[in-house]
C-alpha cells in the first residue's frame, strides 16, 4: 500500500467534539499518527452524545456514534491535566510530537500550564495550533463556544431562514467542519514551512474568524449599498426560479436551480410542460424572478407527482440542476457516494462493523486517504504509547492508574449516599434519546431496526 | 522579516467562481504566487455582483474583489490551441494547477492531467468540480444549493412543516475551497516525501457532505432517521436561536446550565440568568427530556426575560456564568464588533480598479509565518509581466493579443 504523505508525523489531540476532532481526523487520514488525550474526569463531550442502538449499555463512554465518527484512525490515552502528574507525562511526549491542537479557550491552557511559550521549551520546533471560539486575543476570547453558536457569531445565521422569517440555524453545527478543514491546511502549510526552515510556530485560530470568509459578498454589499443580506429561504439573486419543491412520498423534496433561458426551455421540455417557457409571465430572467410564486406553484405541481430521485436524473440528464434533498440514509446509500467510497466500514471492538465518512473528501491518484482503525476507547492506548514512547514501567501504570491520573473508566464526582440504581437510573435518563417520543413530534422520520441489513453491515 | 509559509509555491489558477478562487485565495494568503488565468471575458464573477449602486462593472464586483486578493490575473483563451502553447510554457515553472471545468473539459482543450503529467512530472493537479472525476453522476451539475441538498445538512434544516432550508451566503464553494487547499498541501507533503505530482480531485457536493454532523451516523448506528426540526439538535432543548428585546440570541445553557439533581448544589446557571431562583424547582429546569418535549411551555419560561434583555447583556452574563451563549451579528455588526476590532480582523484594501474596501482578514493567525492580503487584479494587468517572464517579447504579445489570446 503507497505510503501517506504524513507518515511519521505524530500528533497530540487535546481538542474536543467536532472542530478540532475533524482537523487531527484529517491528518490520521493523511497517514498521521494522532494520540487523542481526554482525562477520566473530564472525557469528550461527544462520547455522551447519541448511543449506538439507543443503549449505552455497561460502557457507554465507548458506545455513541459521535465521537466513533469524528475519531476513527486515531489512538487514544488518558491523562488528567488538572494534576502535577498528568502535565509531567503530557510534557513528556510532547518532545516526541509534531503537532499539538487543542480547542479549549485560553484559560484552560494557561490553567495547564500549556501555553505555546512552555510547550516550544519541550519541542523548539512544535507546530501547537489554537483553534478555539473567538481566538487567542480580544474582548471575547475567554467565553465558551459551542458550534450552534459560532455559525451565528459568524453572521451566517442571520442570513438563514425563509422569507421575512427569523434567523434559522442549520441543522448542525456548521461552523465546526468548516474551521476543521481550514486548521487542517494550517498545519500542512506549518509542515511545509518547518520542512524547509526547520522552524515550527504557533496557530490561533478563531473559529468565528474562520467561517467570516462566506460572507465575503454580504460583507461587499453592505460597504456597497448599505444592504443587508435578507433571509430568502432557498431563492437565488441569481438562479430563478431556484427553490426547494415537495415530492411525491411522505417527506421527499427536490431543489431545482435554473440560472438561465437555455436552462428553463431545457426545464420546461423535461417536466413534459414545454408551453411554460412559451409563457410571457416566464419569458426571461426578470420576469421569472418577478412571478417567482406562481412558478413555484406550476413547479410544485409538477414535482409532487414525481419521484425526488428520479426526477434529479430527467432534470441533470437534461442539462438542469437539480438534487434530491436527501436524509441520513439516504446519504449512506447513495449510488455515487457509493462509487466513490465517501464511507469506509470500519471495526469497532464494542460497536462492530460501522461505516465512517470521509473528512478530507479531496481523491489522490497516488495514494488513498483512509483511516484503518476504529475510533480508540477510553484509555485504550495508555500501555502502548506510555511504554511504547516514554518507557514507563508496568508498575508505574498501576499506580497512576490507581491514583486517578490514566485508566479506562470516567471518574465522576457522584454523591455517595446515592445507591448506584439511583445513578444509573439517572445515567440512563441522560443519555438515551426517547425515540419513540422524537417520532411523534416528528424530529426522527424513522427508526428501522433491520438498518444493519439494508446497509449491509 | 518573517517569510511567508508558501512562499516557495507558484500556482496557475484556471478557475472561476468561488470554489477553485477561494482555494487560490488562501494559497496567495500564505504566501504562494498566484497567476489567475482568465478567459478573454474575464472570471465569471467579474459579472455576478454585488456592485456599487448595482451597475455592473468587471473591475467592481464585491463577490470578485473578495475571492481574488493578492493574486496576479493574466488573460488568456486557453481553449485555443496558440493559448495551451502559452499555458504549457507558464506551466514549466509552476508547483500547482487548480481547475474547476467540468470533468473532462480540459482533456478536450490538451490540458488535461494526463495530457501535462509527461511534461510537468512534478505537477500537482487539482480539479473542483460539481460532483467530482468519477461516479455515475460525474458529468450532473452542482451549485451550492445542490451540493446543501445532498449533504443531508438540508433536510435537518428548518422548521417541521416546511420545506428544507440551505443555510445562507451559500456556503458550498468555501467548503469545497477548503477542500482543495488541504488536498493540494496534503499531495505537496507527498512530492517532498516521494517526489512527484498528482491529480486532486474534489467535488463540492462531498466538500458538504463532509460537514455532515451526525445525521448518517444516527442511522449508521442506530437506524433512525433524523428530521428537521426547527434546526434543533437531537441532545436537547434549548439550543437555538431566541428573539431577544433588540434582536436575537442563541441560547445554549451547555451540559451545566440547568440543574443537575444529586450532582449540583445551589442556583443553576440558567436561573440566575433569568434572576428567578424558583425555577431550579420547575420539573421543565429538572429535566432535560421534558425539556425537549415541552419546549413551547419552556420558551414561555425564557421569552418574558430574553424579549426584555438586549442581546449583548443576555450573552454577556450568560458567558459570566460560563454558559455558551452568542450574539447574531449581521454584516454590518461585525464590520462594528470591538472584539474583531481589537484582533484587526478586517483589512482595507485599496484595490486598482479604484474600490477601497474592508474585508474578511486571515482566516487565522500563524507566530512564524503572518498571512496577508492585498488587492484583487484588473482583467490581464499582468499579462505584460507575467508572459515575458516566460519569454515572449513585446511583438509576440502584439500578435497574441490581436488573435484575441490574452
Amino acid at each position: 500500500m503507497a505510503e501517506l504523505p504524513l507518515n511519521g508525523v505524530r500528533v497530540l489531540d487535546l481538542s474536543h467534539v467536532f472542530a478540532g476532532p475533524t482537523c487531527t481526523r484529517i491528518l490520521a487520514e493523511l497517514g498521521a499518527d494522532v494520540i487523542k488525550v481526554e482525562a477520566r474526569q473530564r472525557l469528550d463531550i461527544s462520547r455522551s452524545l447519541i448511543m449506538t442502538d439507543n443503549d449505552i449499555g455497561d460502557q457507554p463512554w465507548n458506545r455513541t456514534c459521535y465521537f466513533a465518527v469524528h475519531n476513527a484512525g486515531k489512538r487514544g490515552i488518558t491523562l488528567d491535566l488538572t494534576g502535577e502528574q498528568g502535565r509531567d507525562l503530557l510534557s513528556r511526549l510532547i518532545p516526541h510530537s509534531d503537532v499539538l491542537v487543542e480547542s479549549f479557550t485560553p484559560r484552560v491552557m494557561k490553567a495547564f500550564g500549556l501555553e505555546y511559550e512552555t510547550v516550544r521549551q519541550l519541542k523548539p520546533d512544535i507546530i501547537m495550533a489554537s483553534m478555539s471560539g473567538y481566538g487567542q486575543t480580544g474582548p471575547y476570547r475567554d467565553w465558551s463556544a459551542y458550534g450552534m453558536g459560532l455559525e451565528a457569531a459568524s453572521g451566517i445565521s442571520a442570513a438563514t431562514g425563509y422569507r421575512d422569517g427569523p434567523p434559522i440555524r442549520s441543522g448542525l453545527s456548521f461552523t465546526d467542519p468548516l474551521t476543521g478543514v481550514l486548521a487542517a491546511g494550517a498545519v500542512l502549510a506549518a509542515l511545509h514551512y518547518r520542512q524547509r526552515t526547520g522552524r515550527g510556530q504557533f496557530i490561533d485560530l478563531s473559529q468565528q474568524e474562520g467561517a467570516i470568509a462566506v460572507l465575503g459578498a454580504a460583507l461587499m454589499d453592505y460597504q456597497m449599498n448599505g444592504r443587508l443580506a435578507q433571509r430568502t429561504g432557498n431563492r437565488s439573486s441569481w438562479a430563478a426560479p431556484q427553490g426547494c419543491y415537495r415530492c411525491r412520498g411522505d417527506d421527499d423534496w427536490l431543489v431545482i436551480s435554473i440560472e438561465n433561458d437555455e436552462e428553463w426551455a431545457a426545464f420546461c421540455r423535461a417536466a413534459g410542460h414545454p408551453e411554460w417557457s412559451q409563457d410571457e409571465r416566464f419569458a426571461d430572467v426578470l420576469a421569472r424572478h418577478e412571478n417567482h410564486d406562481a412558478l413555484d406553484s406550476l413547479i410544485e405541481g409538477w414535482t409532487r407527482d414525481q419521484d425526488h430521485y428520479e426526477a434529479f436524473h430527467l432534470l441533470q440528464r437534461a442539462g438542469v440542476k437539480a438534487a434530491p434533498v436527501l436524509n441520513g440514509k439516504e446519504l449512506l446509500l447513495d449510488p455515487h457516494f457509493r462509487e466513490r467510497r465517501h464511507f469506509t466500514v470500519v471495526d469497532h471492538p464494542v460497536l462492530g462493523r460501522r461505516p465512517v465518512p470521509r473528512h478530507l473528501v479531496a481523491r489522490f491518484d497516488r495514494f488513498e486517504p483512509r483511516v484503518d482503525s476504529a475510533a480508540p476507547l477510553l484509555g485504550q492506548h495508555n500501555r502502548e504509547v506510555l511504554q511504547g514512547m516514554l518507557g514507563l514501567s508496568d508498575e508505574e501504570l498501576t499506580s497512576l492508574e490507581a491514583e486517578g491520573v490514566i485508566g479506562s473508566v470516567p471518574l465522576m464526582d457522584l454523591p455517595a449516599d446515592v445507591p448506584f440504581e439511583v445513578l444509573w437510573e439517572m445515567i440512563q435518563d441522560l443519555l438515551r434519546l426517547s425515540l419513540e417520543k422524537m417520532l411523534e413530534m416528528g424530529a426522527v422520520q424513522a427508526v428501522e431496526p433491520d438498518y444493519r441489513q439494508q446497509l449491509g453491515l | 522579516m518573517s517569510d511567508a509559509a508558501l512562499s516557495d509555491l507558484r500556482v496557475v489558477d484556471l478557475s472561476q467562481g468561488v470554489a477553485g478562487p477561494y482555494c487560490t485565495k488562501l494559497l496567495a494568503e500564505y504566501g504562494a504566487e498566484v497567476i489567475k488565468i482568465e478567459p478573454p471575458g474575464g472570471d465569471v464573477s467579474r459579472r455576478l455582483g454585488p456592485f456599487p449602486e448595482d451597475l455592473p462593472h468587471p473591475e467592481k464586483s464585491g463577490l470578485f474583489l473578495h475571492l481574488n486578493t493578492n493574486k496576479k490575473s493574466v488573460t488568456l483563451d486557453v481553449a485555443t490551441t496558440s493559448g495551451v502553447v502559452v499555458l504549457k510554457k507558464l506551466l514549466a515553472k509552476v508547483d500547482v494547477l487548480v481547475e474547476s471545468y467540468p470533468p473532462g473539459r480540459t482533456d478536450e482543450w490538451g490540458i488535461g492531467y494526463e495530457q501535462l503529467r509527461e511534461g510537468c512530472p512534478q505537477l500537482i493537479y487539482a480539479s473542483i468540480s460539481s460532483f467530482g472525476q468519477t461516479g455515475p453522476y460525474r458529468d450532473y451539475g452542482a451549485n451550492s444549493l445542490v451540493a446543501m441538498a445532498m449533504s443531508s445538512i438540508m433536510y435537518n434544516t428548518g422548521e417541521p412543516h416546511r420545506e428544507p432550508l440551505a443555510t445562507g451566503c451559500e456556503p458550498a464553494g468555501y467548503f469545497a475551497g477548503l477542500q482543495a487547499f488541504a488536498g493540494i498541501l496534503a499531495a505537496l507533503a507527498y512530492r517532498e516525501r516521494n517526489g512527484g505530482g498528482q491529480h486532486v480531485d474534489v467535488s463540492l457536493v462531498e466538500s458538504v457532505a463532509a460537514a455532515d454532523e451526525y445525521n448518517a451516523a444516527m442511522y449508521a448506528y442506530l437506524g433512525a432517521i433524523r428530521r428537521r426540526f426547527y434546526s434543533r439538535h437531537v441532545f436537547g432543548y434549548p439550543m437555538d436561536i431566541l428573539p431577544s428585546q433588540d434582536g436575537y440570541v442563541v441560547v445554549i445553557p451547555g451540559a451545566e446550565g440547568f440543574p443537575r439533581p444529586l450532582l449540583d448544589e445551589g442556583a443553576s446557571p440558567m436561573s440566575l440568568l433569568l434572576e428567578d431562583l424558583e425555577l431550579d424547582q420547575n420539573p421543565l429546569f429538572q429535566s432535560m427530556q421534558e425539556r425537549y418535549y415541552r419546549w413551547r411551555e419552556l420558551d414561555e419560561l425564557l421569552l418574558p426575560w430574553l424579549t426584555t434583555h438586549p442581546s449583548r447583556q443576555i450573552v454577556e452574563t450568560a458567558q459570566e456564568l460560563r454558559m455558551p451563549f452568542a450574539l447574531v451579528p449581521t454584516a454590518s455588526d461585525l464590520l462594528e464588533d470591538e472584539h474583531l476590532a481589537e484582533r484587526d480582523f478586517f483589512v482595507e484594501i485599496e484595490h486598482p480598479g479604484g474600490a477601497k474596501l474592508r474585508h474578511a482578514g486571515a482566516p487565522l493567525r500563524m507566530s512564524e509565518t503572518p498571512l496577508h492580503s492585498g488587492p484583487a487584479p484588473t482583467l490581464g494587468q499582468d499579462n505584460e509581466a507575467v508572459l515575458r517572464e516566460v519569454g515572449y517579447n513585446r511583438e509576440d504579445l502584439g500578435i497574441l493579443r490581436d488573435r484575441g489570446v490574452i
